[in-house]
């Protein structure tokens, strides 16, 4: 049977698949919708300081802090107390860096159990005390455990500054991060501790972004 | 029934290309933000997901213009990272290179990604965080550069000034003076290559006076339109918009007008050609020529007999289907509730409650009576406040953020 003067339906038929196979791969593609692991390489891409970065930071910061044992120096009977500050981003991505010194929060807690103080310094939780030995001062709430003590004091202050150094050229793009922490003790001022974290990446944009 | 079918399948295959979100822009420049917010939401929740850089983008300007920063910046936060993303899949590539360029994920121009760059640096400030508000202006600066060409890349003063102000704000003097110098060489540049800015702007002239930093986002922004004989080409068109200034009360008192900071017409038409720019116009040569080719083929094929004149009929065939299926056209989405150009007043106000009026002007100094604003502002003993207004009738508010 022909369809057209001179065509055949076999023959419109096989050119009809064979355009076929020449736009399969343009098909539209499916979602993913998977858990994978914190430590697992980032499918997303970008330049960026990801969460096996983060991970990475805290946890080797944390090990060179107590390797250090500069927070472990202190007389019978005393405990050491800690707060920490935000990083304070210098780079070019924005990023909450509250989350990089809560994780680092985390595993001081963890390597030093109670031998070491970590503190709340934060607005919040100053109005929140504030606000609750108010109440408990003038009787509007129960002290429940009877006890009162003044705010804590800090022996140590941990803060840190992330930076990079991003260059660009056409369709590729290197970003070099430096993360830097450093332990300072506030009666003295000295700089007990320094460590840093770095990261490159290296990116190539995309034809169809170009 | 097997020929309908091969069709239908070729009819998908041509429908992965994604076209603009449906913004009622009709509501938009009528101030009924609220509308195409609830447009916007809609369109995030069951829209294609390679549209979502720029539905959050416009749902993040909806969100500031009803006074609602924190999902403001949640928007715009996101958005930024699907644009400043550089990686694609391999699929992604291939689709839109084979087929549809609009298959792929919208990632915008750069001056849409600098455009980005300053909401979501506005919505760190106000969350008080200058560091990441720089860092996202940084970002802005580093999208500008990679306009293709190459005098205009990193020549938006609006990033670099802002960075300056920002960089003060860390208390980092040194990073701020090398900001504003960059600000002033990319002001002047453009100024000479036919933006609206102004060469002696006031604001950049003076980068860091001010207390009160009040930005204005005046008419609106170009439409990305489809050019050429199979739409292969990308063109901006200006969109017509009367508001072209904005003059200042404080108190009862003239306080200034405001001058061009960043002129989003030209940044967007100053961006060059692309690479895809290239292959679309291979792909229209490509398709003109299979077209030929495979007429040429069928016509053949009816001269011969057996064998060659099936093989001919079948490349032929083939040649005719994908020229009719190479799809050639540009991919035009774009940003289309941007402004036509920021433009920034700073002065210096004392410490309390003000009520500020603003009036926005056409093109000639008149005033637009429908555009007025009133706000009620707090200016703070210490710091900076920044405040945005858009030219958009009924956006009076009582309170900033």
């Amino acid at each position: 049977m022909t369809v057209m003067p001179g065509i055949s339906r076999s023959v419109l038929s096989r050119s009809l698949l064979l355009a076929l196979l020449v736009l399969g791969a343009t098909a539209c593609r499916g979602t993913i919708d998977r858990r994978v692991s914190p430590d697992e390489p980032d499918p997303v891409g970008g330049a960026n300081l990801r969460s096996q970065d983060i991970r990475t930071m805290a946890d080797k910061a944390v090990r060179e802090i107590k390797a250090s044992g500069v927070l472990l120096r202190v007389p019978e009977g005393q405990t050491i107390s800690i707060f920490t500050q935000g990083l304070t981003n210098e780079s070019s991505d924005p990023i909450n860096s509250r989350m990089i010194t809560e994780k680092i929060e985390t595993e001081l807690l963890r390597a030093f159990g109670g031998d070491l103080i970590v503190l709340d310094r934060s607005p919040e939780a100053l109005e929140a005390v504030r606000k609750e030995r108010a109440a408990k001062r003038s009787g509007a709430v129960a002290n429940t455990s009877g006890r009162t003590s003044p705010v804590l004091g800090a022996d140590f202050l941990l803060k840190g500054k992330i930076q990079d150094r991003v260059l660009q050229a056409r369709d590729r793009k290197s970003a070099y991060y430096l993360v830097t922490f450093e332990l300072t003790d506030l009666e003295s001022s000295r700089k007990y501790w320094k460590g840093d974290y770095e990261a490159k990446f290296d990116s190539e944009k995309s034809v169809i972004a170009r | 029934m097997r020929l309908f079918a091969a069709f239908a399948c070729i009819a998908l295959l041509g429908a992965c290309a994604i076209g603009m979100p449906r913004v009622p822009m009709h509501r938009f420049v009528g101030g009924d933000v609220a509308a195409v917010a609830d447009a916007m939401t809609e369109e995030l929740a069951n829209g294609p997901r390679e549209n979502e850089a720029l539905v959050r983008n416009i749902l993040g300007q909806c969100e500031l213009m009803l006074g609602n920063t924190s999902a403001a910046f949640g928007h715009f936060d996101i958005a930024g990272r699907i644009m400043g993303n550089w990686s694609t899949s391999g699929g992604e590539e291939f689709a839109a290179i084979v087929g549809s360029e609009s298959s792929k994920h919208y990632r915008g121009d750069p001056y849409e990604k600098g455009m980005n760059a300053f909401y979501l640096a506005l919505t760190y400030l106000w969350r008080g965080e200058p560091d990441n508000a720089r860092a996202a202006l940084k970002r802005g600066i580093l999208a500008d550069a990679e306009v293709a060409d190459e005098r205009f890349q990193a020549d938006n003063p609006l990033l670099f000034w802002m960075a300056g102000r920002m960089s003060l704000l860390m208390g980092l003097e040194e990073d701020a003076a090398s900001f504003f110098a960059e600000a002033q060489a990319a002001n002047a540049f453009v100024a000479a290559h036919g933006s609206l800015n102004d060469r002696e702007s006031v604001v950049i002239g003076a980068p860091a006076a001010g207390n009160v930093v009040l930005l204005f986002e005046c008419g609106m922004g170009p439409q990305k339109v489809s050019g050429g004989r199979y739409g292969e080409l990308a063109r901006f068109r200006p969109v017509g918009h009367p508001a072209a200034g904005a003059e200042v009360f404080l108190d009862g008192e003239p306080l200034g007008r405001s001058s061009v900071i960043s002129d989003v017409d030209y940044q967007a038409t100053t961006r060059g050609g692309t690479v895809m720019e290239g292959i679309r116009r291979g792909k229209a040569v490509f398709k003109q020529t299979a077209l030929v080719a495979g007429e040429t083929l069928l016509r053949v094929s009816a001269f011969k007999k057996g064998n060659k004149a099936e093989t001919a009929a079948i490349v032929g065939g083939a040649l005719i289907l994908l020229g009719l299926l190479t799809t050639t056209r540009a991919d035009v989405r774009h940003w289309p509730t941007l402004p036509g150009s920021v433009q920034a007043l700073c002065a210096d106000v004392p410490a309390g409650a003000h009520q500020l009026v603003i009036e926005f002007l056409d093109g000639g100094g008149r005033v637009l009576p429908e555009l007025r604003q009133e706000w009620s502002i707090d200016v703070p003993e210490a710091g900076e406040s920044w405040f945005l207004f858009r030219s958009l009738p009924g956006l009076d508010r009582t309170t900033t953020p």
